[in-house]
This record gives C-alpha cells, sequence and structure tokens, in this order.
C-alpha cells in the first residue's frame, strides 16, 4: 500500500479515536472558556469598576472651598482615558456633605467610602481629615492626599493674591518630550504600554508553543509505548512500515493538538474582535475607550503558526522515538528527558528574553535562536519586538525544517528497531547502536 | 509458490538466538512449526515478515526476496495478542485491512462475515477489552486473514482456546489451505500439530533439528511403533529375545515396542503366531510427534530449560 495512503489512514485513526475521548471535549471547551474570560479581562474589569463605585463625601467650612476641592477631587480621582475620548470612567462620586461630622457619619453608616472634612484654622492653612476605613496607603487616601495637596496650594495662592483664572496657567504642565536619539527615525517612542504589550504576545505565544509540544510530545510517546505493552503494535508492523507509523501518529495526535490550539486561537481571536460591540453591550457608550492589543499583526499570528507547527512536528518525532525505546508507561518519563530539557532550556532563554531578564538583542541569544531546537521558543519573542530581520527569520525557518528532516530519520531509525524491543531499558549505547546498524 | 527459508542466523547479544535455520513451506500446506520457548520460532517469523534483519540467510518466495513483496502477501497473528483495546471490533478491523490497502467497504463486510463464522457477530460493535480471551483471540485471527494474504505465519494460534473454538479455527486453517494458502504456525500442542500438518519442522536453540512431511519426520527417529497383545499372555517377556525390537511400554492390556527401520515389523507378529496364542491386536503405526521431540529434543539437550518445556509439552 501507499506510503500517503497508509499515514492517512493511521493519522485519521489516532486522530478519530482522540477527539472523540471525554477529556479532549471537556479539555477544550475549558481551555476556550479560559481564553474568551482573558481576553474579555479588560471589559470584565471595568464593568466590574462601574459597578463598585466609591462615594467620597467632602465638607468644607466655604462653599468655594468645597466646589474647589471636589472639582480638584473629580479631576485626580477619575482621570480621562488614555485616548482623549470625551468619556469618563467615573471609579468616584464626589459628594458634597455639611460640616465635618457629616462627613464623618457618612463614612460610619456606610452612605461614604471615605469621607473628607476640610477646615480652616486659625492660622488661615486648611486643614484636610480623611475619614477611611481603608489603610492610610490605600489608592484612595494617596489620590486624596494629591488632591489635598492641590486644594492647599491654590488656597495659599489665593491668599497671596493670586486670581484663580491665573493659576491655571502656573499650573499648566511644562512642554516636555521624549525623543529618539537617532535624528533619523521620527515619531513618538514606543510607550511602554504598547511594548509591554508586545512582550507579553512573545511570552504567551511561546507559553502555547511550549504547552503543545510538551503536553502533545509526551502523549504521542504514551501512545507508543501503550501499542507496545497492547502489543498491538506487532499486528501493525506487519501491515505498515516503521515510517508510516511514526508519520500517521504525529500526524494524527499533531491534527488534534491544533484541533485544540486552533479553537483556543479562534476564541481568543474572536473574542478580541469582538470585544468593542461586547464592550459597549456591556459597558455602554465606555467601550470605545478599549482596543486591540496593539502588537497582534498578521504577520506574527503567521509566525507563530510556522513555528509552531514546525517545531511540533520536530519535537514530536523524537517523543515517539523515545517512547518506542520502552515497553512500560512509567518509564516514559525518563525516556523523554533529552526532549525535556531541551524544550525546558529554549523555554526559559525565550521567556527570559521576551520579559527582558535577557537582553534579548544580545548576539548569544540571536544565534541560539537560530537553532532548531531552540527557535519554536526563542523566534516568537524576537519577531514581536522587532528585534527579528527577515533573513534571520528565514534561515531559523529552513533550520529548522532541515532539523525536521534529521530528527524524523533519526526518529524512524530508533523507532523501527525500539518498537519491537521488549524488557530492560536501552541505554545510550543501544540507542547509537540501534542508529547506526537499524534493527 | 513455495515459501523458502535459507540459513537464517541471528544473534542478539550473547545470545544466538539462529543458527541455520532452513524449511520450506509449499502453498496448500499447513506446516507446524515446533520448539520449546527460546527456541527461535518467533525470531524466525518476525524474520521472515521482515519486523527483523537477519545477520545471514535469505527468505524467498517463489524466488522473490521477501522483502520486495507487497505487505498484504503477509498475515501475521503475533504470540500475545494485540488489539487496540478501546477500540470497536469491526472499527479495527477495518482499520488493519485498509492498512494492507482492501477498500473499507470489503474489509467491512468480509470482517462481518467471520464475526459470523466465528459466532462472535453479535461483538462487532463492542469494545475489544468488553471481549473474552478467546473471543479477542478469535478477532485477532480474522484481522490476520482479512486481507487474504498468501502466506500466513500464526505464533500459536491455538493457545487459550476452548475445544469448541479450536475446531472452528481448524477448519478455517484446512478451508484456507485448500484455497492455495501457505500456513505455517507454532505450537506447544503437538497433536494439534499432528492432526493438521502436512509438514513440521522441530527447532532447537536456534537450529532445525528435523524438518519434512509429518509422516518422514516422525520415521526419522529410525524406528516404527507396534503394539501388541495375545491371549493368555502375561508380561510379554517374549518379545524381549526378538532381533530389533525394543520395548517400550510392557501393559495389561497390550504391550508396545519399538522396531527398528529396516527390519519388517511383521516379525513380531510371526512371532506372536508362533507362540500359538489368539493374537488379539497387532497395530504398526509411527511415533507420535510428541515421542519424536522428546527423544530428539530431550535426548539432545537435558538442560532445565529444555526438560521444562517437554512437561509443558506433555501438560
Amino acid at each position: 500500500m501507499s506510503t500517503l495512503t497508509n499515514v492517512t489512514t493511521i493519522a485519521r485513526r489516532e486522530y478519530g479515536v482522540r477527539v472523540r475521548t471525554r477529556s479532549f471535549v471537556f479539555g477544550t471547551a475549558l481551555l476556550v472558556l479560559g481564553v474568551v474570560a482573558i481576553a474579555l479581562l479588560p471589559v470584565i474589569i471595568r464593568a466590574l469598576d462601574q459597578l463598585d463605585q466609591t462615594r467620597i463625601a467632602v465638607s468644607a467650612d466655604s462653599p468655594e472651598v468645597s466646589a474647589t476641592a471636589s472639582a480638584t477631587l473629580d479631576q485626580l480621582l477619575n482621570p480621562p482615558p488614555p485616548n482623549g475620548s470625551a468619556d469618563r470612567q467615573a471609579g468616584y462620586e464626589i459628594t458634597v456633605v455639611g460640616g465635618a461630622d457629616a462627613a464623618r457619619r457618612a463614612v460610619l453608616d456606610g452612605d461614604a467610602g471615605a469621607g473628607l472634612a476640610i477646615t480652616r484654622s486659625d492660622s488661615g492653612e486648611l486643614d484636610f481629615v480623611l475619614y477611611s476605613n481603608d489603610s492610610s496607603t490605600g489608592r484612595t487616601a494617596i489620590l486624596v492626599g494629591q488632591a489635598a495637596n492641590a486644594v492647599a496650594i491654590a488656597d495659599r495662592l489665593e491668599r497671596a493674591g493670586v486670581a484663580p483664572a491665573d493659576q491655571a496657567t502656573l499650573f499648566a504642565p511644562a512642554r516636555f518630550q521624549v525623543a529618539w536619539p537617532d535624528p533619523a527615525k521620527e515619531g513618538p517612542t514606543q510607550d511602554t504600554l504598547t511594548e509591554a504589550g508586545q512582550d507579553l504576545l512573545g511570552f504567551g505565544m511561546t507559553i502555547l508553543i511550549f504547552m503543545i509540544i510538551v503536553m502533545y510530545g509526551n502523549w504521542i510517546a504514551m501512545s507508543v509505548v501503550e501499542e507496545k505493552s497492547s502489543r498491538v503494535m506487532e499486528v501493525v508492523l506487519n501491515a505498515a512500515t516503521p515510517f508510516q507509523l511514526l508519520a500517521g501518529k504525529v500526524l494524527g495526535v499533531g491534527g488534534v493538538a491544533f484541533t485544540q490550539y486552533g479553537a483556543v486561537v479562534v476564541a481568543g481571536l474572536a473574542s478580541l474582535a469582538l470585544l468593542d460591540p461586547i464592550g459597549s453591550v456591556i459597558l455602554g457608550q465606555d467601550a470605545a475607550a478599549l482596543s486591540l492589543p496593539s502588537g497582534l499583526t498578521p504577520g506574527l499570528l503567521v509566525a507563530f503558526g510556522v513555528y509552531g507547527v514546525l517545531g511540533f512536528l520536530m519535537y514530536a518525532s523524537l517523543y515517539a522515538a523515545a517512547g518506542s525505546l520502552v515497553s512500560r508507561i512509567e518509564d516514559v518519563s525518563a525516556a523523554v528527558m533529552p526532549m525535556t530539557f531541551l524544550s525546558l532550556g529554549g523555554y526559559f532563554v525565550g521567556i527570559y528574553a521576551a520579559t527582558g531578564l535577557l537582553d534579548i538583542g544580545s548576539g548569544w541569544i540571536t544565534v541560539l535562536a537560530m537553532i532548531p531546537f531552540f527557535s519554536p521558543f526563542m523566534m516568537l519573542g524576537r519577531i514581536a519586538v522587532g528585534g527579528a530581520v527577515p533573513w534571520e527569520i528565514a534561515l531559523s525557518v529552513v533550520l529548522l525544517v532541515l532539523g525536521i528532516g534529521v530528527a524524523v530519520w533519526v526518529a524512524a531509525r530508533i523507532y523501527a528497531a525500539g518498537v519491537l524491543l521488549y524488557g530492560q531499558r536501552p541505554g545510550v549505547r543501544t540507542v547509537w547502536r540501534l542508529l547506526r546498524e537499524g534493527m | 509458490m513455495t515459501l523458502m527459508i535459507d540459513g537464517l542466523r541471528k544473534r542478539f547479544g550473547e545470545v544466538q538466538a539462529l543458527d541455520g535455520v532452513s524449511f520450506e513451506v509449499p502453498s496448500g500446506e499447513v506446516f507446524g512449526f515446533l520448539g520449546a520457548n527460546g527456541a527461535g520460532k518467533t525470531t524466525t517469523m518476525r524474520i521472515v515478515l521482515g519486523l527483523l534483519r537477519a545477520d545471514e540467510g535469505t527468505v524467498t518466495l517463489d524466488g522473490r526476496p521477501a522483502h520486495d513483496l507487497p505487505r498484504r502477501t503477509w498475515g501475521y497473528l503475533p504470540e500475545e495478542r494485540g488489539l487496540y483495546l478501546r477500540m470497536p471490533v469491526i472499527d479495527q478491523l477495518v482499520y488493519f485491512a485498509t492498512l494492507y490497502g482492501v477498500p473499507r467497504a470489503k474489509a467491512r463486510a468480509d470482517a462481518l462475515g467471520w464475526l459470523a463464522r466465528f459466532r462472535i457477530a453479535e461483538y462487532a460493535d463492542r469494545r475489544a477489552e468488553t471481549l473474552s480471551k478467546g473471543n479477542q483471540q478469535k478477532v485477532q485471527f480474522i484481522a490476520t486473514i482479512l486481507h487474504d494474504p498468501d502466506v500466513l505465519l500464526m505464533d500459536e494460534p491455538f493457545s487459550g482456546l476452548d475445544p469448541v473454538n479450536v475446531a472452528l479455527l481448524k477448519s478455517a486453517f484446512l478451508e484456507l489451505r485448500d484455497r492455495g494458502k501457505a500456513l505455517l504456525f507454532s505450537t506447544h500442542q503437538l497433536e494439534q500439530a499432528e492432526e493438521l500438518c502436512d509438514s513440521v519442522a522441530i527447532v532447537d536453540r536456534g537450529r532445525i533439528v528435523t524438518s519434512g512431511p509429518t509422516r518422514d519426520v516422525k520415521r526419522s527417529t529410525g524406528h516404527q511403533v507396534v503394539r501388541v497383545a495375545v491371549a493368555g499372555d502375561g508380561d510379554g517377556s517374549w518379545l524381549r529375545g526378538l532381533p530389533h525390537v525394543t520395548v517400550t511400554r510392557p501393559g495389561r492390556d497390550y504391550t508396545e515396542v519399538l522396531v527398528d527401520t529396516g527390519a519388517n515389523p511383521q516379525i513380531v507378529l510371526q512371532a506372536a503366531l508362533a507362540r500359538g496364542g489368539d493374537v488379539l491386536r497387532f497395530e504398526v503405526g509411527d511415533p507420535s510427534l510428541e515421542e519424536v521431540f522428546v527423544e530428539r529434543v530431550g535426548a539432545v539437550d537435558t538442560t532445565e530449560r529444555t526438560l521444562a518445556s517437554v512437561e509443558e509439552v506433555r501438560a
């Protein structure tokens, strides 16, 4: 029978048997729910924020002071959204009450989250007392403290004869900008938020790839051992070549992996794309403030797919070969140790580089990111922050494809001999002999 | 069509598993492969199937190297039964057959036919793990033959089957033989082999001790078995004096003696008649395969391993 037909038949069985298991169906559903929840997190958090409006009761001796104070508090506690939209998120509601004791009572009775009592002392200075059940270093206390400073200064200036209208110019922010050291570059430097978002994207994708490889790699190794221990292996081996079996298994389980992660990615992207409509339903007009993660370009998604698939193919063949060397499920973890170490190594360096613990632009990371065992974990981080030039990406993909060729050749040879090897777990020397001589 | 196995040698580390194994299996024949555990039966089969590579020697079918032939030429029933335990019976039968290139619909129809013939049609949609050992074994046999292979290699096909199922399997064997297939199976149960096999080979420690048509193998011991009973004759001591005759089992009903080949067994009858009593029983036959096995394997080697296997054969 032709190789392709058999590989397809085997892959289809592997796929069909697995996607019908209850654990797969529930696992996938859970993952999809999780990713949708994470994607919608900004909306959810802001919806919760809205529900959780803190009221601050303000009292002052004179209406002028209480008016200034509540205006300042409103400005500081309810900052305008970053993109300059007119809608403001009202996390705090400021109400003016009469008398210092009323402010205290409002907190005591639970009508307000905090009460600010402003009194003018004999020296003419304003005294501020914040009544609160929360920590004195909490967010509310600190923000109110800042507001108090501003109100006190404005009051002193007014007493010194500076009219409130002039104060506006006095307090106008300085003209300050951050510029590229290289005059050739234009526009603003990357703002930290965007950069963090991109780091996070590379980081998240690397985690996904690592999970796919380790989880499904182990799954493949297990299923090889299962076929060996149930002795069904000999029956199948008479019908199909070891290579067909290996390829069918890797592709079948790979299909399962990508069904699961495809569902997760589609669900994630769909909820990101639907963030605006969903947001406006939940938050009302506030939704305009939400936006897609800035670094999620089609190019990065393609790179994620390419490195994910290629990395999986290479590691999965080796996992299958490792599985073929042992006869008992309990020996699997020892047999897949080399792959575990290689993938963990690549993963940690990749994650450290993506999160900035290691300098992602340094030479050794650039070189390491080219090596087939590591590129699936390291290139995404580099691409996400724009650190990889096209030829580097191309070269790493070519090397990865070559790596797959070598891995499949090695794996097929080990597999062909290993699947009929029962009993003692073979050592390094046996594996080397199998590689040289075949069965 | 003849399967020719010529001079196979295979070494696993310290152990010389096969040390020059040669025999022939013509199509339309049932061939018994007899030997103790570890004698080299499974290794030989795996080499024939190309699952293992021999250090030396060749396997050919009608002069063509075995590994050049399409996989569907071969049917293999391994000693350790192997099925996907959580897969429905019919699904895995179809799966195995499609791997050999049988169209799905035909595989399904044939599989259902065989399941009915083996009286397990109602298990078609059950998962294999829910079947008894004997029924699993029948499923495994169907998996072996569903792609209509020319050569069937079966490792201990009868072990663990009850007499009814043994009879079902035997009739399937004979039908396949009559359709011109070459069947080779290994067994411990020598009576089974004696009844079914046109030819046998006895293998011990990687060497073929004897092989050929069953009758020739039985006669290869160099004597025939004669059972004789004469009225009023107590212990048959008169037989001890005869040339070329050895008394093996003096019994009450009859006495069993071995007569060397070359000598005519009729000398026993003549001697009995000459004594003047009524001859109640006179029977000439070949030694059983069990006797051949014990004599050839047991005599060649008296280590514990071989003795244990002889015990097993007798049990």
